[in-house]
């Protein structure tokens, strides 16, 4: 962010075009026009939250916290995939386009259905699996998860992931086969394989180590570019790669 | 809401590339292979004229320094270097490379692959000088 101080009086009008989708009226999406008032500090939630309350209460979006961390306002903008609460309209000039974010099926305007992409998070099994004996919370347990920052830092970057699915609309490997574990789901297992404290890398490289797994990418690297997070998804993706072919070679001599 | 009522999901076009300039440096990035391919072709007809004997390997000479060939060559040469450029800075993050505990900085990985681009260049003009 820049450290440019906002004006909040530069006041304008912006033009705002959302792609709606009302399946109780008609089966087919339309494009409907706004005109708001905007100032330097407006951002496209705000917009989208004026829209709602001033012009048009039809309008349905998905939002929570308005600081990128919950992740629920994804929205494509001029067809880049963006959160509404980290896009300001003050970097717009012109029209501006407002979609459902890509590759999902629409629910309703600009909500999703991102069933898909919770099945593929929940394939890689994206928690600690740890086969020593002690319980987590067992008082007399030997500092089961002790770790590090060293350690901590091996795979921090990657868990910064809010799950906002924006890197599943900017990847069109996942736009030809939704089957394709994706790059946040990919992400994920790859930071488990990477925490000291996990010992599941094995359990994991079933789902990862297969065509709709990591060999699916083809390092298009979109996903990293809008990612609101910084989790650099590609990178993760392709470090998986690394990782499956070693899997590959061990068990090739293990026989 | 029930799945039936979610607006059904088109798969994407053949031109889904062209809508984004990020996607269509990826196309110019992958299709730097198509000329890559003219040279290997080039390469091993060379070898094969060099197996049929002189006639035929003065041929190829002739047939290389033909100026469309040449300038498919030179096509190749932009293509290859400029395909080295984008996996180079790709490769840090791929294969973070950690000495004595320590990561690389990617600088000094990218500046590493060039560094054996330009010895891999100055050993061949030194053996093709020799010759």
């Amino acid at each position: 962010m820049s450290t440019e101080q906002v004006n909040t009086n530069n006041t304008s009008t912006k033009h705002l075009s959302v792609k709606r989708y009302l399946p109780d009226n008609s089966a087919e999406s339309y494009w409907q026009e706004y005109e708001l008032p905007v100032d330097d500090s407006t951002s496209l939630l705000d917009a989208l939250n004026h829209i709602k309350e001033q012009l048009d209460s039809t309008l349905s979006y998905r939002w929570s916290c308005r600081m990128a961390i919950c992740g629920s306002c994804g929205v494509m903008v001029n067809g880049i995939p963006k959160l509404g609460c980290k896009t300001f309209l003050r970097d717009y000039e012109g029209d501006i386009r407002i979609e459902p974010l890509s590759h999902f099926p629409v629910q309703r305007d600009l909500v999703v259905d991102m069933a898909i992409f919770l099945e593929h998070l929940a394939a890689v099994k994206p928690y600690l699996i740890d086969d020593n004996p002690a319980k987590p919370y067992d008082p007399t347990a030997p500092e089961t998860y002790q770790q590090s920052p060293e350690q901590l830092a091996r795979y921090k970057q990657f868990a910064n992931c809010i799950n906002c699915g924006l890197c599943y609309s900017a990847c069109p490997q996942f736009g030809l086969n939704p089957e394709f574990l994706g790059p946040a789901a990919l992400t994920l297992a790859h930071r488990y394989n990477l925490d000291s404290r996990d010992h599941g890398k094995k359990q994991r490289m079933a789902e990862l180590n297969r065509h709709e797994g990591v060999w699916s990418c083809t390092f298009v690297g979109f996903c990293s570019k809008v990612c609101p997070k910084n989790v650099d998804p590609a990178a993760a993706v392709n470090q998986g790669k690394v990782e499956a072919a070693k899997h590959t070679l061990i068990a090739l001599f293990k026989g | 809401m029930d799945k039936s009522s979610s607006h059904r999901l088109l798969p994407l076009k053949r031109n889904w590339w062209l809508k984004h300039r990020f996607f269509k440096l990826y196309m110019l990035r992958e299709a730097t292979v198509l000329p890559l391919v003219f040279f290997i072709l080039c390469l091993l007809a060379g070898m094969v004229a060099l197996l049929q004997g002189a006639e035929s390997w003065q041929g190829w000479v002739d047939f290389m320094g033909s100026p469309i060939v040449l300038v498919l060559n030179l096509l190749a040469l932009a293509a290859s270097l400029f395909h080295a450029a984008t996996f180079f800075v790709l490769f840090p993050r791929v294969m973070p490379l950690r000495i004595a505990g320590h990561s690389l900085p990617d600088q000094a990985i990218v500046a590493g692959q060039w560094a054996g681009v330009v010895a891999v260049a100055l050993l061949f003009f030194w053996l093709l000088g020799r010759a």
